[in-house]
């Protein structure tokens, strides 16, 4: 007994002895967390960020919404551009029970091969991305077999329903909802309207406690729809006639613009050869997507002769009825220019620098007029400068002024009859469809309206200009319209008055025009006392070399086919119609 | 006094008045606690269900919006022009030619509304006059020259 009352004492007294070390020790150790506590208050602000950030993770999760993409729809309503999903299938090769099983059970719906899924589920990566671009009625299927480990993702996924119309147009949206490959649109309005189309990308923090109610999404966060300028039923027959142009006179490639002068829109706008947007990933060679109505620069020929005309009748260097002398041959600068026959004509009306096609009648007017009129006068006709139609892609074209550097005087006489300088087709358009109306230069473009939820945003008209005046748009469309008449019957069209011009470009390469080939065009618009269409044809190297023969009959060809699709009546049953007071073109350019 | 004695005590009411209060009040409070916490949990569970049902009807609306979606490029591509081409032919229609076409004039129609066009602002290019003389053919060069340092000297400043 007394044994063990001098053992608890020892007890007693050691643990005495020890206590305060240990009470010591706590005290420490709670001091530092006290200090390390009040010091946490006081943390910089990217510290206190990274904690919270921390904190939040552990009852919150970070995800990417993407809004639904705008549609874009022709003029008349029809879908031109959709919105669908395709799924990504992926697989957590730990979490799957029974390998075998599940390789089998998923290889016919993938495609796979079986035993290629069994080597990867039997890997030791933490997951595995299967196959991707499945369909909806595909992933239904793979999600009732109730694979564990098994990842269903949907991505979103632009669609064309009518194809290859319109392609270029378009252009097309690349990427998926992952932060490596944004989901956006290239070229086309796809492209230019993409802050639009793609409505806004939120990144929201979503809680994982399950008794959290879900965020309802709003609706505006969706895109914007496009309407389009574009007529579907005119780009369907637009894009029809310029395959045929090109297969029957063997061209490597084409364009065809057809444009309402009156108010600038695009109605159709071809190219050939064209790409599937639904499969854009196929295409081989990267140009194929690019807009060659916009974004190529080529020498326009003799289509310039009308610009060189209608400045030189604007400036009052010459008046309808001038005559001038055409010896045939004109030295400018050093170079000697000859019409395209060279032969002489003698004395001649300027119309028939036109109607004839004229090289030294159309530099005799540039010289006549001087470089700084000139160049003031093809700028105004927006020459050299990009027209700001709202695609993306576009090119400026290139006129040397003599101020720049790789100006020399021969550039005076050979710009006036399209050498030495570059346009886009849709930029001569453009400049040709100002005297189509009245001199009034539209502003071109593609979107007719903008619907945003229940806002609609019209595209008003807007001119770029008045480069001439209406009685001398007037004069050279008479002569635009005896250039038809009298020189290419292959552009006539039977009940209509055409005005035009045909053009054929020699191809320039670094050692001059030594390439055999050509590009041949055609610029026009109908009717010619009322124009409702204008329109440019442009065939790269034919197997004919002049435009009058090749593109000429081609721009008939196409006005026979649209003043039926747009209801053009004749000049003469449209006169009728305007005696008895019918109004069939009515717009004001006030 | 153990607690099993006090508990007697109390259950039998023979036990002190003080003792009673604490048992009813701790009575009291557990029940309390229990209201509580059935009343949250009660609370959490709709909100929970209701969570749950407002995921799948939102999970429904998305797969509605895909589904009219695929629908609607359904009726697109049967509505694109070479399949109403391709219809059009086994009806045995055929194109008109302007010759059957009737244009009928209706008083007071107007085909299209009046509309007023702005003007787009673009700065007019201005030449200085070049007067095609070797004193204009000089002056050219050097103000070629003179524009070539000032796009040099920008870059320089850009760079």
């Amino acid at each position: 007994m007394v044994q063990k009352g001098i053992q608890v004492t020892d007890q007693q007294e050691s643990l005495q002895a020890r206590l305060p070390i240990v009470v010591a020790l706590m005290a420490v150790v709670a001091s530092y967390l006290i200090v390390r506590l009040i010091t946490l208050q006081y943390q910089p602000d990217t510290v206190v960020t990274y904690y919270n950030r921390l904190a939040s993770y552990n009852y919150n999760e970070n995800r990417r919404v993407l809004a639904s993409r705008g549609m874009v729809y022709d003029r008349d309503g029809h879908p031109l551009a959709s919105n669908t999903v395709e799924y990504e299938i992926g697989i957590s090769p730990s979490l799957v029970s029974s390998a075998r099983d599940t390789a089998t059970k998923l290889a016919p719906l993938l495609g796979l091969n079986e035993l290629d899924i069994l080597r990867i589920i039997q890997s030791d990566q933490s997951w595995v991305s299967l196959v991707k671009g499945i369909p909806p009625e595909d992933a239904e299927q793979i999600r009732a077999l109730d694979i564990l480990g098994l990842t269903i993702d949907s991505r979103p996924k632009r669609l064309y329903p009518q194809g290859t119309l319109g392609a270029p147009i378009l252009g097309f949206v690349a990427g998926d909802d992952t932060i490596l490959q944004a989901y956006r649109g290239f070229n086309g309005v796809e492209g230019y309207y993409e802050d639009e189309l793609a409505g806004r990308v939120r990144d929201e923090t979503v809680s994982k406690i399950p008794f959290d109610l879900p965020e309802i999404r709003a609706s505006e966060d969706r895109g914007a729809d496009l309407v389009l300028t574009i007529d579907r039923d005119i780009q369907f027959v637009v894009e029809a006639e310029l395959q045929r142009a090109v297969v029957e006179s063997g061209s490597t490639g084409g364009v065809i613009i057809v444009m309402d002068p009156r108010t600038g829109e695009i109605l159709a706008m071809a190219n050939y050869p064209a790409y599937d947007p639904n499969a854009f990933y196929d295409v081989e060679d990267p140009a194929l997507l690019r807009n060659p109505a916009i974004s190529d620069e080529y020498e326009p020929g003799s289509i310039m002769k009308v610009l060189t005309m209608a400045a030189a009748l604007q400036k009052g260097v010459v008046v309808p009825g001038d005559t001038y002398v055409d010896n045939g041959l004109l030295q400018v600068g050093g170079i000697d220019i000859y019409n395209s026959d060279r032969l002489p004509r003698g004395v001649v009306d300027i119309s028939q620098i036109l109607v004839q096609s004229l090289n030294v009648g159309a530099a005799t007017l540039s010289t006549e007029m001087g470089p700084t009129k000139f160049y003031e006068m093809m700028d105004a006709f927006g020459i050299g400068r990009a027209t700001g139609v709202d695609l993306e892609g576009e090119a400026s074209g290139t006129m040397f002024t003599p101020f720049d550097a790789d100006w020399s005087e021969s550039n005076l006489a050979t710009n006036s009859f399209g050498q030495g300088v570059a346009v886009t087709p849709l930029q001569i358009l453009t400049a040709i469809s100002a005297i189509a109306n009245d001199g009034l230069m539209m502003q071109p473009h593609i979107v007719y309206q903008v619907v945003d939820g229940d806002k609609v945003y019209p595209s008003e008209p807007s001119a770029l200009g008045r480069p001439i005046s209406a009685e001398t748009a007037q004069i050279v469309t008479d002569m635009m319209v005896q250039t038809v008449q009298d020189g290419l019957d292959q552009a006539q069209v039977a009940g209509y008055l055409v005005a035009g011009k045909s053009g054929t470009a020699q191809i320039s390469t670094p050692l001059g025009y030594t390439d055999p080939d050509s590009i041949v065009s055609f610029v026009g618009f109908v009717p010619a006392d009322e124009p409702r269409i204008s329109i440019l044809v442009k065939l790269d190297r034919p197997d004919r070399y002049w435009g009058s023969l090749v593109a000429a009959p081609v721009f008939s060809r196409l006005i026979e086919r649209l003043v039926l699709v747009m209801e053009i009546p004749t000049d003469e049953v449209r006169r009728g119609l305007t005696a008895q007071g019918g109004d069939v073109h009515a717009i004001w350019n006030g | 006094m153990n607690t099993r004695k006090w508990l007697q005590q109390a259950v039998r009411r023979t036990a002190g008045k003080h003792e009673q209060q604490v048992f009813y009040l701790l009575v009291l409070g557990v029940a309390m606690a229990l209201i509580v916490g059935a009343l949250y949990l009660v609370n959490v569970a709709g909100t929970s269900t209701i969570g749950r049902q407002l995921e799948a009807l939102l999970l429904e609306r998305e797969q509605l919006e895909q589904s009219n979606e695929q629908l609607r490029i359904h009726i697109a591509e049967l509505r694109s022009v070479p399949r109403l081409i391709a219809r059009a032919e086994e009806l045995e229609f055929r194109s008109v030619t302007q010759t059957e076409i009737e244009y009928l004039y209706i008083a007071g129609y107007r085909v299209a509304e009046q509309q007023t066009v702005a003007p787009v602002e673009v700065s007019p290019l201005r030449l200085p006059e070049y007067d095609e003389t070797l004193w204009g053919w000089i002056r050219q060069q050097v103000d070629g020259m003179f524009s070539q340092f000032e796009t040099y000297n920008q870059l320089s400043s850009e760079g």
